[in-house]
């Protein structure tokens, strides 16, 4: 992130030093076209920022929670030591080549690109609410993963009531 | 035109006999009710005032008695009131078994232990107890078994001292309408203060066992327990309760976003209140809300208004559980425990049916004993289980821990749960000093009294010396 | 070896049939002993393990095997438990705890068809049973009232007495199925092991929709429940008590089992009666261990049947996407069948099947499918709601017959304890292969019905395994082809009874667990009336509550 870049985005945001954060400076025009919410997002350094943007870019939302942001952060920078060098470099080759987020995954595999993984990865976390393969496998979010919420107006999650007895009888939604 | 020439004797006579007769009609106006529905409102009476709840043994007859009602001073047995005339009150006339309900004195002139509420039905109009003594005879089963006769410690076996007992707290006054108030509240004060009693658990009670009149409705202790504060106060009682939610809560035993009845409480919905004409709910809500507000200076703010949704999942999502499970956190305990209807943020289900957490006084009340008390025994209407208990699946300890971290997230967070607290409940509640307390007193009594008479013979030998 | 424990009866294996047989002795008086292999786990812990998995979708994943009582698991790592010697892989799951493997199942509970129980007189086809429905019949009914279970009428398994509780309320989803399925299919409520309302200080049903792998509730009955009961009737539960050996006297009689615990220290327990009820894998497998000098081939066993003629159910299924918005996932998991394929004279010529549709929430499974596809913008959450509103599945259940060479066997490999492992010897034939081809006219037309798109039937080939461990300790009146009677005693040996779904000897279309709970109770009663010498009643008394 080049000073001049920053310099001149600055001047187009509200100058709150709290408020800017740093995704302002992270964002292309293409990836801010995606998660223009996204400029008003406060974190915490640029590797999480940059994390943030692939992450509200890949699952396609307009709001991410900050401590689950700083959360699974952690774990798959834990989990993967160069992970937040792949994410920035997957956030500028998607904002370079403009790349459809339908289109992402079979670009990356087409071109067997050492990135290739990181989509899943990201999505499993903020989807799925797992971090991790096989037997290092974690669950960090059921009730609060995506998945969760996108069909909460609707369904508990496994194991929750539904409600009392025979409330599942009406039609839904 | 012929003229009656009626001379002032006769028409005094005449008067006479027909006030005598008018007399005589309104006396007997209950009796001249036609018998079936006489005894109907008799058995919507004995509804309003709960008699199975004592005078119905679990899994035992209808009114043939054997529960046993614990006190402090030990358990009373409920007596049989079929109209068995061998082992029930089949032999008794009205005026006895007026006696028995307002007096609190039996057939045989013995008193009754306030654990029967006399003192509250005294309030009960002749009418009203033509009607219930009607009911008890005619249409009750009579069943020919008696119950175990109470037999308390002394000095309270002594069931003459209720003669002193009375002579200091009951009020043999009946009811008197209030004229400045209108129909409804009366209605409500007459059934709230009569037959629903409700201040036998809703008023403490002081040393003697009499309900402090000062502090009316103001929360009492039933065992283990706890009957809320039911005055109008905004924080403490009901005063921020609409009459349609009170008259819901005592019908259906919940109101949305305040309260859901247990124990006791749930008892009484049950075999009760929710039998009750909505008009006389209604009426008894009114009077509540005029009931002299009284505050706990804990409630700070309404008791149903704590709390917010919101959960610790991070904190245990992907955090094995500890290898001894009474070291499991709150937010742990709460997720392998209530989370499962009560939801992850403590919002209840959609259909509401399984309550929310917050906004709800369970968790709104600095004394937490009816939290432990449903934590330990769950909220059963019967013959539905709507909460499953939990005093198999928890130690005291995990109940202590979960409790306090229910009222921390979602509730008062001034109220806790101790393990100390747990345990004591589970155990059936505090022990009472009540007896020790009195056989001492006695004995201190007698040690003056021999004192004094000592004290004045030396005085007379000395004067005669 | 450290202390001895005595009793009049020795069960091995506390699962639901182990247990509620233990509780009916014990209620009778009896000194009653439970062997458990593994450890007492509550139901608090199971519900926290099952939302920290990462593997919500593995059932197993909640029970990990204790290392004194290993049972096989497959995710995320196959242990090895289950040695499969083929040719088809036989990859059983079950549970080695206090209460056994119903912790975790969907809570069918049908009783056979009358027709179930003579396929061979009558379709030319597997065995007959040595004992008849109306001989089970008061079983059922009592096993029935024990655990609470709720049907709807008509489902060709004739009553006596009604069932305890009415069925589960339909879910909207299968409403809408059962109304645009008919004619063409009768859809009908399950007959579950599940409260339709407040039942034995159990709450009614609230839809948690995780019935496998744990009720968090109770609504459904489980063997935890009937391990408490066995306790609470007087029986004595020893968990961590791994048995690995039976020993006998000169006559035959068994003597003891032998026991490790978790510190392979071995311990021996004497009694008058043994009762092997440790599921149909493990149960063979300590008949086959226990082998002497007069018992070279192992216990039950002198005809070489002990753990033939395994049999388990296999499925094979339809998914699609439904015309209308149904919403799996609010509810029981297992609420409606279609029974029609269950009998009927084409017995003879392929295998019948229940046809099972699923009510599971799709969340999790389209999640993972999304993430494999690589969908992701705003189209991931699109899909994700299209598909779990529209999802659904429909799955037969098959009749496998009954083949000697199909076994539970001893392998070379031996466990964590030292002890051989257990040998899956396993295939799918050509009986049960046609009655799959025969489904597939059913889900086509299913799918039809529903207005379907995108249909993804099951990889052609591959079989489903539904842990309905059956015909390994078959019954049957001849010492030659079984192992055990009618009554569930032990050819070989007088004092040994079996108790399991093991000793069911064909495996019809409907889950195991009712039918070998009834045949438990009837050998349990049996067991009773031969200590009073009075003949064994053709009805029971439904137990007091």
């Amino acid at each position: 992130m080049s000073t001049s870049h920053s310099a001149s985005v600055d001047n187009l945001v509200a100058p709150n030093p709290v408020r800017r954060g740093v995704l302002a400076g992270l964002l292309g025009a293409y990836a801010a076209s995606l998660i223009p919410w996204a400029l008003a997002q406060p974190v915490a350094d640029s590797d999480q920022g940059a994390f943030l943007a692939v992450s509200a870019i890949l699952v396609g939302r307009s709001a991410l929670d900050a401590a689950a942001t700083k959360r699974l952060y952690d774990a798959l920078l834990a989990n993967d030591a160069s992970f937040s060098a792949s994410t920035r470099t997957l956030l500028n080759l998607i904002n370079e080549r403009k790349i459809d987020p339908l289109q992402l995954q079979q670009l990356l595999d087409d071109e067997k690109s050492p990135l290739a993984a990181i989509p899943r990865v990201i999505v499993s976390a903020w989807l799925l609410g797992i971090v991790g393969s096989g037997e290092r496998a974690r669950c960090l979010a059921f009730e609060t993963a995506l998945n969760a919420v996108m069909v909460a107006d609707v369904l508990k999650p496994p194991t929750y009531a539904y409600g009392t007895y025979g409330s599942w009888a009406g039609k839904p939604g | 035109m012929r003229r009656i020439l009626l001379s002032v004797p006769r028409i005094a006579t005449v008067s006479a006999a027909l006030l005598l007769l008018l007399v005589a009609v309104g006396a007997n106006a209950a009796a001249d009710m036609p018998d079936a529905a006489l005894v109907q409102r008799g058995e919507y009476l004995a509804k309003a005032g709960d008699c199975v709840a004592c005078h119905t043994a679990p899994k035992g007859q209808t009114f043939a008695g054997g529960l046993l009602l614990p006190t402090p001073l030990g358990p009373i047995v409920a007596t049989n009131i079929t109209p068995s005339k061998t082992h029930g009150i089949g032999n008794y006339s009205l005026a006895q078994f007026s006696d028995a309900l307002r007096r609190g004195v039996r057939a045989d002139g013995a008193h009754l232990y306030p654990a029967m509420p006399y003192t509250s039905y005294s309030k009960v109009t002749d009418d009203d107890t033509a009607a219930l003594y009607a009911y008890f005879m005619q249409v009750v089963k009579p069943v020919d078994t008696s119950p175990p006769p109470t037999a308390l410690p002394f000095p309270f076996n002594v069931r003459a001292s209720m003669i002193v007992w009375n002579a200091l707290f009951l009020d043999t006054k009946p009811f008197q309408s209030d004229p400045k108030q209108s129909a409804e509240w009366n209605r409500g004060a007459y059934l709230v203060n009569g037959l629903a009693h409700c201040s036998t658990c809703h008023t403490p009670r002081n040393l003697l066992m009499a309900e402090d009149g000062a502090r009316a409705l103001g929360g009492g202790d039933v065992g283990v327990w706890h009957a809320p504060n039911i005055t109008s106060d905004a924080n403490s009682g009901v005063g921020g309760w609409s009459v349609t939610e009170l008259v819901g809560y005592l019908r259906d035993g919940h109101a949305a976003g305040k309260s859901q009845a247990a124990g006791p409480m749930a008892e009484a919905i049950d075999a009760s209140l929710r039998h009750l004409d909505e008009s006389d709910l209604r009426a008894m809500a009114t009077y509540l809300h005029s009931v002299p507000p009284l505050r706990d200076a804990a409630d700070t703010r309404p008791v149903f208004s704590w709390g917010a949704a919101g959960d610790d999942l991070a904190s245990i999502r992907g955090v094995a559980l500890p290898k001894d499970l009474n070291e499991m956190t709150g937010p742990q305990l709460f997720d392998a425990h209530c989370a499962t209807c009560h939801q992850a943020q403590g919002q209840g289900s959609f259909d509401g049916g399984l309550p929310s957490l917050f906004n709800n006084t369970a968790l709104g009340r600095v004394n937490t004993n009816n939290l432990v008390m449903v934590m330990l025994e769950g909220l059963h209407r019967h013959p539905d289980i709507l909460m499953p208990g939990f005093a198999k699946d928890l130690s005291d300890r995990q109940i202590a821990t979960l409790g306090s971290y229910l009222t921390q997230r979602y509730g008062n967070p001034n109220a806790q749960v101790t393990a100390g607290q747990v345990a004591m409940l589970r155990s059936g509640g505090a022990s009472s000093n009540l007896v020790l307390l009195a056989r001492a007193a006695m004995v201190a009594a007698v040690l003056l009294i021999v004192v004094v008479i000592g004290l004045w013979a030396r005085r007379r030998r000395r004067v005669q010396a | 070896m450290a202390d001895t424990l005595s009793a009049d009866f020795v069960v091995i294996g506390s699962g639901i049939i182990g247990s509620l047989t233990a509780r009916k002795l014990a209620l009778a008086g009896a000194s009653v002993l439970i062997l458990e292999a593994g450890p007492r786990v509550t139901r608090g812990e199971l519900v926290a393990r099952f939302r920290n998995s990462p593997r919500r979708s593995d059932w197993m994943s909640p029970y990990p095997p204790a290392a004194w009582a290993p049972h096989p698991v497959y995710q995320p790592k196959d242990n090895g438990y289950l040695v499969q010697a083929g040719p088809y892989p036989y990859p059983a799951e079950y549970i080695r705890q206090v209460g056994g493997t119903t912790w975790h199942w969907a809570a069918h509970a049908w009783r056979n068809v009358p027709n179930d129980f003579k396929i061979r007189s009558l379709y030319g086809v597997g065995v007959d049973w040595p004992i008849t429905y109306e001989d089970l019949e008061p079983f059922y009914q009592e096993a029935e009232e024990i655990m609470g279970v709720s049907g709807a009428p008509n489902t060709g398994s004739p009553r006596t007495k009604p069932f305890p509780m009415q069925p589960v309320t339909e879910p909207y989803a299968m409403r809408r199925i059962r109304e645009r399925l008919e004619p063409a299919y009768p859809v009908v409520s399950n007959t579950t092991a599940r409260n339709s309302r407040s039942y034995d200080g159990r709450p009614a049903c609230c839809g948690n929709n995780s019935c496998q792998p744990i009720c968090p509730i109770d609504a459904q009955y489980h063997g935890g429940l009937s391990a408490d009961a066995a306790v609470a009737a007087g029986a004595r539960l020893i968990p961590d008590a791994n048995v690995y050996q039976l020993e006998h006297d000169a006559q035959g009689r068994v003597t003891a089992a032998l026991y490790y615990d978790p510190d392979k220290a071995s311990h021996r327990v004497t009694g008058k009666t043994f009762i092997v009820a440790a599921n149909g894998i493990e149960s063979p497998r300590l008949l086959l261990l226990s082998t002497s000098d007069k018992f070279p081939q192992g216990l039950a066993n002198s005809r070489d049947m002990v753990g033939r003629h395994l049999m388990d159910h296999p499925s094979t299924s339809l998914t699609f996407d439904a015309e209308e918005a149904l919403w799996l996932g609010r509810g029981p998991q297992s609420p409606s069948s279609i029974n029609t394929m269950r009998d009927g004279a084409f017995r003879s010529e392929h295998a019948p099947y229940r046809l099972d549709f699923t009510n599971i929430s799709r969340v999790d499974g389209t999640s993972k499918s999304l993430v494999a596809a690589g969908v992701y913008g705003p189209e991931l959450e699109k899909r994700l709601r299209h598909s779990v509103a529209h999802e659904l599945n429909v799955k037969n259940v098959l009749e496998v017959l009954p083949l000697p060479e199909h076994r539970i066997a001893l392998s070379d490999q031996k466990d964590a304890m030292g002890i051989p492992k257990p040998q899956a010897h396993y295939s799918i034939d050509d009986y049960t292969r046609r009655g799959h081809e025969r489904s597939q006219a059913d889900f086509k037309r299913i799918a039809e019905l529903m207005g379907g798109t995108n249909l993804r039937f099951s990889k052609d080939g591959d079989f489903a395994n539904n842990q309905h461990i059956c015909g390994t300790l078959s019954m049957g009146k001849d010492p030659a082809t079984s192992v055990c009677d009618g009554w569930g005693r032990a050819h070989d040996h007088e004092n040994l009874f079996l108790a399991s779904t093991g000793v069911l000897p064909t495996s019809a279309t409907c889950n195991s667990t009712l039918n070998g709970l009834a045949v438990a109770l009837r050998t349990a009663q049996h067991i009773l009336s031969a200590q009073t010498s009075t003949p064994t009643p053709a009805a029971t008394s439904a137990p007091g509550r």
